[in-house]
């Protein structure tokens, strides 16, 4: 796992993508932060939170490779072929990813630094923040590592990673349309429903489809909210996407010519 | 060493490999002979581990490669056809890696990666950029990669194609000193190459295990097997029915001709050396012999003796 580890994340560095990853990060939280500096209020929380939106361009940066280039130059047969175990692989690759992000994130340390010298205040909402980053760094990495899984082409495996993200991302946003258009539909008087049952039941799918959103379960984090069930649901799901991961790398061995 | 047992495996309703056995002994260079698309490569894939069976078995060393995985494969050092090397690496820090994965002892790391360095003939570019190598560059770091860990058995597939002829014998003069010390199965299609390397010969086609035969018994079957070229100056066709008049001639084919160079294969029976007779027809006529030798036998015409003779089969 360590050996695993140490190559992919000396890659980052050997390659441009670990650069452009950082190049990305390091401009968007500076852009940021110095717009909240400008305006005399700094809030970390909140540029932590608006910095989760652009994860829909760096996971898939940080990941597509990860498995897609060894298939593609057919260097996965040493992880195949070595005395090495194929969940070890996929660990070691996962936490390579991990360490980028939080090499990245020492520009927002940075920042915080220069908030606290600043006399500002770096309160529980922004360590609920920094939290919460981890934990979505986590679920969006075994997200990206699955997509990189399934094929051998980088873009194939970025546009998947990327499309999936940007569906969490908007998963609010959607619930919210299919209630209205669920609404909108169904108070036809064809249907004669009752409007209070049928907002309450629109409702009730918003809240359905809302509750698997990784974004909305942990929103309170910022405001120094902080309760376990959203982190073990973030880790389940990562979780279960490194566990897909290995199945479809162990699933190899019985499908490929 | 290594037991194969009545491999099968299937992809849909076509089978790669279909029910191969065979042992390989302690010490052996096993050659593995078969045209493209055989089942060389799937064979030694699942060897290694890479590929799973549908059905059958393989024990390495007595441990079974699915059951026991990290022991058998802590024996086996594989070179795949294409071999696995990351481009974006340094030669030394690939080993290094190729070290981790096959968890060699940090202690003994640095002393073996200089051996395996000195053995391949590399350790000038030890510190190059694997991707700025040449071809046969690329594949002595693909067969420094199999020996790392000293395993004790090497499991090299089709290891000198697209190399030049003097990278072709630098890998054969390799794997024969790798012989002295290690069990290695070796993969090809071209014949001269197997019987030069190896003790005993696999030939697989259609999935299947045509013959397996001490390489000895390979070359009594190959001179059995006997075509001549001959180029000369004459008339062509007074010349192919002089040569069909030789006894122990069965054929003459016309290869190549031109204005008054001509060039025919001939078929002959084994039993009778008819050398000295063509060099005295041809005399006779005053047709001047510009170059006769014999032509090897080649792979399809290998099978087809054995398939077709009662001495193929285990």
């Amino acid at each position: 796992m360590l050996a695993i580890f140490k190559r992919e994340f000396s890659m980052y560095f050997k390659t441009a993508s670990g650069y452009i990853a950082f190049a990305i990060f390091a401009f968007l939280s500076g852009y940021i932060f110095v717009s909240q500096y400008a305006s005399g209020k700094v809030n970390i929380a909140s540029e932590i939170t608006n910095l989760r939106s652009f994860f829909v361009v760096l996971i898939p940066i940080v990941t597509m490779g990860l498995f897609s280039e060894d298939k593609k130059r057919g260097t996965e047969v040493l992880y195949y072929t070595t005395p090495t175990n194929i969940a070890s692989v996929v660990i070691g690759k996962f936490l390579s990813a991990m360490a980028l992000f939080g090499i990245m994130f020492i520009n927002v340390l940075v920042q915080m630094f220069i908030t606290v010298c600043s006399g500002g205040v770096i309160d529980a909402g922004t360590m609920g923040a920094i939290v919460v980053y981890f934990f979505l760094t986590a679920l969006f990495v075994a997200l990206g590592l699955f997509a990189s899984a399934v094929t051998d082409s980088q873009i194939i495996a970025a546009i998947f990673s990327f499309l999936i993200i940007l569906l969490i991302q908007l998963t609010s946003t959607i619930s919210a349309l299919i209630s209205s258009t669920f609404n909108s539909f169904l108070s036809a008087k064809v249907f004669n429903i009752d409007p209070e049952k049928l907002s309450e039941f629109c409702s009730n799918v918003e809240k359905f489809i809302n509750w698997f959103d990784p974004l909305s379960k942990t929103k309170d984090f910022r405001y120094g909210v902080f309760s376990i069930s959203p982190l073990f649901y973030c880790a389940c799901i990562a979780g279960l996407f490194l566990f897909l991961t290995y199945q479809v790398l162990e699933k190899k061995r019985w499908t490929q010519s | 060493m290594i037991e194969i047992n009545n491999l099968v495996k299937r992809y849909g309703n076509t089978r790669a490999v279909n029910g191969i056995s065979f042992t390989v002994n302690d010490g052996e260079v096993l050659g593995f002979l078969g045209p493209n698309g055989a089942g060389k490569s799937t064979t030694m894939n699942i060897i290694t581990g890479y590929l799973s069976s549908t059905s059958g078995s393989v024990l390495v060393d007595g441990h079974d490669i699915l059951e026991d995985p990290v022991a058998a494969k802590k024996n086996i050092g594989y070179l795949p056809e294409l071999p696995p090397l990351y481009f974006d690496m340094t030669v030394r820090e690939y080993l290094n890696f190729v070290c981790d994965l096959k968890k060699v002892p940090s202690s003994e790391r640095k002393a073996q990666i200089n051996k395996i360095l000195s053995m391949v003939h590399i350790t000038d570019y030890a510190d190059r950029l694997i991707g700025n190598l040449s071809k046969g560059y690329k594949q002595r770091v693909g067969m420094a990669q199999a020996m790392v860990g000293d395993p004790k058995i090497l499991i090299l597939d089709e290891p000198t194609v697209g190399l030049d002829p003097t990278q072709i014998q630098e890998i054969r003069k390799l794997i024969r000193a790798l012989a002295q010390n290690h069990t290695i199965i070796f993969s090809s299609h071209i014949l001269s190459e197997v019987q030069e390397v190896c003790d005993r010969v696999v030939i697989i086609n259609n999935g299947k295990v045509a013959a397996v035969q001490p390489i000895s018994d390979l070359s009594k079957k190959l001179s059995g097997y006997t075509r001549l070229l001959l180029s000369f100056s004459g008339p062509i066709k007074d010349v192919s029915n002089a040569l069909r008049s030789i006894p122990g001639i069965t054929s003459v084919t016309e290869r190549v001709s031109n204005v008054d160079i001509h060039e025919v294969e001939i078929s002959i029976d084994s039993s009778t050396d008819v050398r000295s007779s063509i060099f005295y027809t041809m005399v006779r006529g005053n047709w001047p012999i510009l170059e006769l030798r014999s032509l090897d036998p080649t792979l399809e015409e290998l099978f087809l003796s054995i398939t077709s003779g009662k001495q193929g089969g285990k």
